[in-house]
């Protein structure tokens, strides 16, 4: 796999248009078979054939949500650590929720606030600044019951990890890049740091939709607006792999974000400044190298003034 | 006047043959914005429209049409309102209950079927109809020796699909479990409710009572049962979370007392209660209008609105505008919040009925237990 100048494609949800196929083609990824990571689609992993026949490539799964259920059920000890850690994690991110909303709803309040104008302005400010410092320590404080983890059990001290680790790095030597797929994103994070796998993607050339290109930024945002238990508001829900720093990618925001409400969109794009909040939608088609956009196909990113706008090439 | 009866009246009392096409080719009852029309068609002395409305008459006459036998009143109802009813038809001094011959539409319940009365803008939500697309879980059977009870108690277990005996699973304990099943599509709604992602695969236990208007009338032993029969048996026969939040309780009518009742008797076991047209009945002075049925609950919530504890994190409530129980239900919701209960409580324009509690599945399920959607990006 390359090492350097690597491409990355990230695409909104294949469904109904998929677009995988002409992204990939004018991205110019280089000849040869590509690996998968779909353990985001859990017991459905590996169901790959309309993929394969859409980029007429050899793929090969990686198989992570089966090769870590398999590992599970032969190390309990594991499978108990793991357990734990995600209670720790839920935990965290329930308690977090809690104070999220009350800082959201004084944002939104602040936001909606007129009158002297640099008084405003300075209180929103602040109201924003709150958030991001929630938002910070909630991710310090994810990261460090997953430090603890990985502390415990790495490929190092594990040697079914290792064994795991080393097969895994084969195939990535063997293929020309990898397609990550959407699907579960806490999923997919779980399994991909389990095998090391966040920490290999920086040498890829990588395809990625939806939860797949969520996983690839700094942070990994969640959000739903329609759903049945009602609007929420958006949570970081930890780190990402970090091989797309800049960005928060946020999939299919036509169907799960209020896109008409300005002071929600508002407060997203402020929220998470510097980065750019980056809408894909189906259809979407956004290609990175190192130096930046290289191509932005129907991509939108959010405003600070609450509009969706056109996301341009460098 | 409906204008379709106008129309079919345009010329006098028409003929049996006018009429015989008029009644195969129109939908009954007939809807015309906020109005609904009632038809009945046959020999009667009287005929009655009956649908235990809380706020309408209990039995309506409806006029008869001219030399015609056909018999009509008009009533206005809401945008969205569903209703159930029956016609009351007297015939020779007597008088019989019956569906509505010209509507097809029924909803059925323990003691039999209704006619269903549809008003604009009512749609049956999809995710209560049968979805072939939508993993399909499993019902097993199971049997209880009741020390509480002194007997064998059966339940049906609902094993979601994809079930993994190394996952752990919330438990929800469903009351009337075989009516919920019967009458409110209560297996296809978690099949289509855990396949959409809106609430997590979970496991239910759908329970039953040989005499349930005494055990699920605020009655210690079922709480007892629950709490130390049921919950301990489930726990060893499926993975189920080791917590409160991940253990719900759900019931309609004097279900919904019994839920409250246990989870109130076993404090910091249930987390979650969904209570469907509650049976709260209370009185604030002298004694309880209601059967006596009720006298056992009416104690019951005296004492839990003097001293209400914590007997959930999370309630779900909903109740029928069209039901006489909506002032119990309403009066609850800022007692239970008082207590630091996070409460979610909707009204439906509908009555008590298994329809009523069928459609308010979605919202309660996934606002109690809720699912993956947020996490997945397709």
């Amino acid at each position: 796999m390359s090492s350097a100048g690597q491409i990355r494609v990230l695409l909104g949800p294949q469904s109904p248009q998929q677009n995988i196929a002409e992204a990939v083609a004018e991205a110019g990824l280089p000849a040869g078979p590509l690996a998968v990571i779909s353990a985001a689609w859990q017991e459905a992993e590996g169901d790959i054939d309309v993929i394969s026949k859409l980029l007429g490539r050899e793929l090969e799964d990686l198989y992570l949500y089966r090769r870590g259920e398999e590992l599970m059920a032969n190390h309990p000890e594991l499978e108990a650590a793991a357990r734990l850690r995600q209670h720790k994690l839920m935990d965290r991110q329930r308690m977090y929720r809690i104070r999220l909303k009350q800082l959201s709803i004084a944002a939104r309040h602040m936001l909606k606030e007129n009158g002297d104008s640099e008084l405003v302005a300075s209180e929103q400010r602040h109201a924003i600044a709150q958030l991001r410092a929630l938002d910070r320590h909630h991710l310090h404080r994810s990261e460090s019951i997953w430090r603890d983890f990985c502390d415990a059990y790495n490929p190092d001290s594990y040697p079914e990890l290792a064994r795991q680790a080393q097969e895994l790095g084969e195939i990535f030597d063997r293929c020309a890049g990898v397609v990550i797929t959407g699907g579960n994103v806490a999923i997919l994070i779980n399994r991909m740091r389990l095998f090391g796998i966040d920490e290999q993607l920086e040498k890829c050339n990588i395809v990625a939709w939806s939860a797949g290109a969520m996983a690839l930024a700094e942070r990994v945002v969640l959000f739903h607006d329609r759903s049945p238990e009602g609007r929420r508001d958006a949570e970081v829900l930890g780190a990402g792999c970090g091989v797309i720093p800049g960005y928060v990618f946020l999939p299919n925001t036509k169907q799960r974000l209020r896109t008409g409400d300005r002071l929600r969109v508002e407060l997203l794009s402020r929220r998470f400044s510097p980065d750019t909040c980056v809408a894909l939608d189906n259809g979407a088609a956004l290609r990175l190298d190192d130096s930046g956009v290289q191509q932005a196909n129907t991509v939108r990113r959010l405003n600070h003034d609450g509009r969706f706008v056109k996301l341009r090439a460098a | 006047m409906n204008p379709l009866l106008r129309k079919l009246f345009r010329k006098g009392a028409p003929e049996r043959a006018a009429i015989d096409a008029f009644v195969a080719e129109t939908e009954f009852p007939l809807v015309d914005g906020s109005d609904v029309t009632f038809v009945f068609r046959g020999a009667a002395e009287a005929v009655y429209l009956r649908c235990w409305i809380s706020g309408l008459d209990t039995a309506q006459p409806l006029q008869s049409l001219g030399d015609t036998e056909l018999w009509a009143t008009t009533i206005e109802l809401p945008k969205g309102s569903r209703i159930e009813y029956k016609f009351e038809v007297q015939t020779n001094g007597n008088r019989e209950l019956i569906v509505d011959p010209l509507n097809d539409v029924l909803a059925h319940d323990p003691f039999g079927a209704n006619s269903v009365c549809q008003a604009h803008g009512y749609e049956r939500p999809s995710w209560t109809l049968h979805d072939p697309g939508a993993r399909a879980g499993e019902l097993r059977t199971a049997q209880i020796k009741s020390r509480v009870f002194n007997g064998d108690r059966e339940l049906q277990v609902y094993v979601p699909a994809r079930f993994r005996s190394n996952r752990r699973y919330p438990l929800l304990i469903v009351h009337d479990g075989a009516d919920y099943l019967r009458f409110a599509a209560l297996k296809d709604v978690l099949d289509n409710l855990i396949h959409a992602l809106e609430i997590p695969p979970l496991i239910a236990a759908l329970i039953h009572s040989p005499d349930r208007l005494t055990e699920y009338g605020a009655d210690d032993r079922h709480a007892s049962f629950l709490s130390e029969e049921l919950l301990p048996f489930m726990s060893t026969s499926y993975p189920l979370i080791d917590e409160p939040r991940a253990r719900g309780i759900m019931g309609a009518s004097f279900g919904g007392v019994a839920s409250l009742h246990a989870a109130w008797r076993n404090p910091g076991q249930f987390g979650q209660l969904l209570l469907q047209s509650g049976s709260f009945a209370f009185s604030d002075i002298g004694r309880h209008q209601r059967g006596p049925a009720f006298d056992s609950v009416a104690e019951f919530m005296n004492e839990f609105r003097e001293q209400p504890g914590n007997p959930a994190d999370r309630i779900y409530m909903s109740c029928g505008i069209y039901e006489s129980l909506i002032y119990e239900n309403r009066s609850l919701v800022p007692r239970l919040q008082s207590q630091g209960i996070e409460v979610r409580f909707e009204e439906a324009r509908d009555a008590h009925n298994w329809e009523n509690w069928r459609d308010r599945l979605r919202n309660g399920l996934s606002w109690l237990f809720p699912g993956p959607l947020w996490l997945v990006y397709e």
